[in-house]
């Protein structure tokens, strides 16, 4: 019986987790599906502080439900109002989905079911671990990040950027929203400054404790959210024709002091991105700082939905079509 | 039945419902979040396999991944939303 | 210590924000990217053809712990080839895009694509190999809806989500491969994989992402739309490059890492898809009103014959019959990369000066544009498969080793793919050749109308002649533990 006492908060935890992601992409009404998947996003954050993955925990808060959720949101407002709903697959197309995934589902269950049962065989952990002194932080996931497996790292701020200039190549922003009431107005302004002091913490803590980098980007991107909506278009990132340099530096920032640093320690007769061992510490800070900073203006950007006023030099007022009737 | 075996089955059980949904979805937006739930199915089986009873420390290169993982979901969503909104757009020209 | 290979990835990476720094100067960045890339590329294979497989072990971390770049045989020719093809498109791209808006907005998206194709290539870690398939998948589908439009919107939106889905299934397998093997390195797992359920469900689940990817009938279902209606220069890089990458991680993959795993019953899963792309892709491509969606079913149609390789190889047991096919696998796809990149460029110059792409109105085609119909022509022979092209070399090998090994059933096929494709070219041709004033008076030789050429002769005479090369390279390899 105290087996199942001690379990059930899990067997809770992991139900309501099935649940709520079945309510969610089974919902037909678009708003509530993006309603429930934030709050999804909350409880999967439990789920990862429950999995002793605080780092997660973190960036799901700040990213999964909070980032994508007001992308999500905003989304909500370009719907048209009675958008046609497209036609949806035949029945016979729709048996072989549900078929298909349900043989997968048991096809994986059990094969996790095989190798999970036994006793955990030496996976990299323990390497991950033992080599951690060498690797200039003391947050295990922090080393595996910027050090272990920087490269991934790196590709993974490429990613990013692909994405965003992606977004502003697609067409312009979306319009601002209405300036926001006296005390919407005054919350905001105290809560900006938080926001970014939270943001310098998590940044600095990184190479100790959870946080890091991406948790760094996402909060200083959410109080750029905040500004946007409570009716300051600009929303922190440099604007004009005066700014337009600097958000483009901003953007490329963090993968261009990661190859930086990549190429500048090949000079020192290493690899590239092997790092001195007394030097990592800094370095990894230093890369750091410049993926906050980066993250935060494309995952900005990726909010106001599209290229901000005076991206291009002479920015044309629609985008011209391919050259084709 | 372990914690990491039960959380495994939990995240198997979101990826498919995800992918089953995405798949039959005919709407954007639903397809998105339908694609996110599935990622994070995959990412709850990344680490489930990391975990380990207190005492002894979790491995944390499926974290690692995982985080890689989620910041490479926002960027994607934010493509598949900008260009949702510039079809949409288009389509309000015809 | 092989530094060498970051720099097919590293240059245009970095080329790439110096274009978004400096939008005004993006084309002359992208075009001396695309020549250093190529340099680079081309050392990365002679290096490879003289001291056998490179290995990086990045940041100084043991491969598994850390992630090692890795060039072999296998992905120094793909990547001599990215580097061939791409530098003919760049120069291509600075006529196709010049004065257009969207200039600066492509030079960066598509250095972005060349990181991505590169580092897929060269990486030797399968978690990394996700990243880079994201990385790719985002930086197509960007180029793919520049050229605007409902539809060419409505397929990338569609490339998008499918993708997606596609290294999603890819990462559930890697998750799987990390709790049944301990490893993410390539090396070590090619090493440690037994035919256990894990490995079956992991290649299962990476196989099923990868074919979507790769556009293996019946899951080709985005590729024509996409293909067709991106702009000319992406278009070539997406039939050339893109779908390459992911056939090119399941040839690793089954093949290779999963050698011992894979069944010769399991080849047929992937065999017959492909013999039916065969037939059908090349069935529509005749059919296809536009010249850009007559290439794109076509790619269907070879990728298709890429599959059925594998599917043979697969059945094949180690030694030199199946390195044979290997070769002619390789061969095939160099071959159907370097034509239908001309393909492509050529039916952009068309389309470009006749303002649509509709095959039954491109009468005098072949008097107004003659190098440019003897471009299509002559990628069109490669694509066919008639002597002396790469394709025609690939075939033949493909016929024997069926013969050999007692395979009829791809006979006919491979007859009837072959047949359907002269007969698409020849109604091409035989539009292109009638009289009509479609697509204006002859013109001078035009600088964009170069590159095409030089690949489509890459395509039908360099490598049919030059085939003996490969032959050496592709048996070095990384990571097939049990020999070829």
């Amino acid at each position: 019986m105290s087996g199942l006492f001690t379990w059930l908060p899990d067997l809770l935890l992991a139900a309501m987790l099935v649940g709520l992601g079945w309510a969610t992409v089974s919902s037909t009404d678009l708003r509530r599906s993006v309603a429930l998947f934030i709050a999804f996003g909350l409880l999967l954050s439990i789920a990862w502080a429950r999995l002793r993955a605080p780092d997660l925990a973190l960036a799901e808060a700040a990213l999964g439900a909070g980032l994508s959720g007001a992308l999500l949101l905003a989304a909500l407002r370009d719907e048209p109002p009675a958008g046609a709903v497209p036609e949806g697959l035949p029945r016979w197309l729709r048996t072989l989905v549900d078929l298909l995934a349900a043989s997968l589902a048991l096809a994986l269950a059990w094969v996790l079911w095989e190798t999970l049962s036994e006793p955990a065989p030496a996976r990299l952990g323990e390497a991950a671990l033992s080599a951690l002194e060498r690797s200039g932080v003391s947050n295990p996931v922090t080393a595996v990040l910027l050090n272990y497996r920087a490269y991934d790292t790196l590709l993974e701020l490429v990613v990013v950027l692909t994405a965003v200039l992606g977004v502003v190549t697609l067409g312009r922003e979306r319009p601002g929203y209405r300036r926001a009431g006296p005390v919407l107005y005054s919350l905001v302004r105290w809560l900006v400054p938080l926001l970014i002091l939270a943001a310098g913490y998590l940044l600095w803590i990184g190479a100790q404790a959870p946080g890091g980098a991406f948790q760094a980007g996402a909060t200083l991107a959410a109080a750029s959210v905040m500004l946007r909506l409570s009716g300051i278009d600009s929303a922190g990132l440099p604007n004009g024709l005066a700014g337009r340099l600097v958000l483009r530096v901003t953007l490329s920032a963090g993968v261009g002091l990661f190859l930086l640093v990549g190429l500048g320690v090949m000079g020192t007769g290493r690899g590239f991105l092997h790092y001195p061992p007394a030097w990592s510490g800094g370095l990894i800070l230093l890369i750091e700082t410049a993926a906050t900073l980066a993250i935060a203006a494309a995952l900005a950007l990726a909010f106001r939905g599209g290229r901000p006023a005076g991206w291009e030099a002479d920015d044309p007022d629609h985008s011209p079509r391919e050259r084709r009737p | 039945m372990s914690l990491t075996l039960l959380y495994a089955l939990t995240g198997t059980a979101l990826f498919l419902l995800g992918l089953r949904a995405t798949l039959l979805h005919a709407g954007l937006l639903a397809r998105v979040v339908a694609l996110n739930v599935s990622g994070a199915g995959v990412f709850l089986i990344l680490v489930a396999i990391a975990y380990r009873e207190a005492g002894q420390p979790v491995d944390p290169i499926p974290q690692a991944l995982v985080l890689t993982g989620l910041v490479v979901a926002v960027s994607a969503t934010a493509l598949a939303l900008a260009l949702h909104r510039r079809l949409i757009k288009e389509q309000a020209h015809e | 210590m092989s530094d060498l290979l970051i720099w097919p990835i590293v240059t245009p990476l970095a080329a790439a924000l110096l274009a978004l720094v400096w939008p005004s100067r993006a084309t002359s960045i992208g075009i001396v990217a695309a020549g250093l890339t190529l340099l680079s590329t081309l050392r990365v294979a002679w290096q490879v053809s003289r001291d056998g497989v490179l290995e990086l072990a990045l940041g100084g971390w043991s491969p598994g712990l850390g992630i090692a770049l890795r060039a072999d045989g296998l992905s120094a020719i793909l990547l001599a080839m990215s580097g061939l093809v791409s530098m003919a498109v760049a120069v291509y791209a600075s006529v196709y895009f010049a004065g257009s808006a969207q200039r600066a907005g492509f030079w960066t998206l598509w250095l972005l694509l060349l990181t991505a194709l590169h580092a897929l290539f060269l990486s030797g870690d399968l978690f990394n190999v996700y990243v880079t398939l994201e990385l790719m998948g985002l930086a197509a589908v960007g180029l793919a809806a520049l050229g605007g439009g409902r539809e060419a919107l409505q397929a990338a939106l569609r490339y998008l989500i499918l993708g997606l889905l596609g290294s999603l299934a890819f990462l559930a397998g890697v998750a799987v491969v990390y709790a049944g093997f301990g490893s993410l390195d390539m090396a070590t797992l090619a090493g440690v994989a037994a035919p256990v359920p894990a490995a079956w469900v992991a290649l299962t689940l990476m196989t099923g992402g990868l074919i979507i990817k790769a556009a293996l009938f019946p899951l080709h279902i985005w590729l024509p739309a996409a293909h067709a209606n991106a702009p000319a220069p992406v278009s070539a890089m997406l039939s050339a490059l893109v779908v390459k990458a992911a056939l090119y991680l399941v040839v690793r993959l089954w093949l290779e890492i999963f050698d011992g795993v894979v069944t010769s019953a399991a080849a047929w899963v992937i065999g017959v898809p492909g013999g039916i792309a065969v037939v059908w892709g090349s069935w529509a491509a005749l059919r296809a009103a536009r010249l850009k969606l007559l290439a794109a079913f076509s790619t269907v149609a070879q990728l298709g014959y890429l599959f059925l390789f594998i599917a043979l190889a697969a059945g094949l047991p180690a030694g030199e019959p199946r390195a044979a096919v290997m070769t002619a696998l390789v061969l095939m796809a160099i071959s159907h990369g370097f034509a239908k990149s001309a393909f492509f460029l050529g039916a952009g110059i068309v389309m470009q000066r006749a303002g649509h792409d509709r095959i039954a109105e491109l009468g005098g085609t072949a008097r107004a544009l003659p190098l440019t119909t003897f471009t299509l022509a002559l990628a069109g022979v490669a694509l066919v498969g008639l002597p002396p092209s790469g394709g025609f070399l690939a075939k033949w090998q493909l016929l024997t080793t069926a013969i050999a090994s007692g395979q009829w059933i791809w006979l006919p096929v491979v007859g009837l793919g072959t047949l359907l494709a002269a007969a698409y070219l020849f109604r091409l041709l035989g539009h292109a050749f009638a009289p009509g004033e479609g697509v204006g008076p002859r013109l001078a030789v035009g600088r964009e109308e170069i590159p095409a050429l030089a690949l489509a002769l890459t395509a039908t005479l360099l490598l049919g002649l030059g085939a003996a090369g490969l032959w050496e390279l592709i048996p070095v390899s990384a990571y097939a533990g049990r020999g070829l």
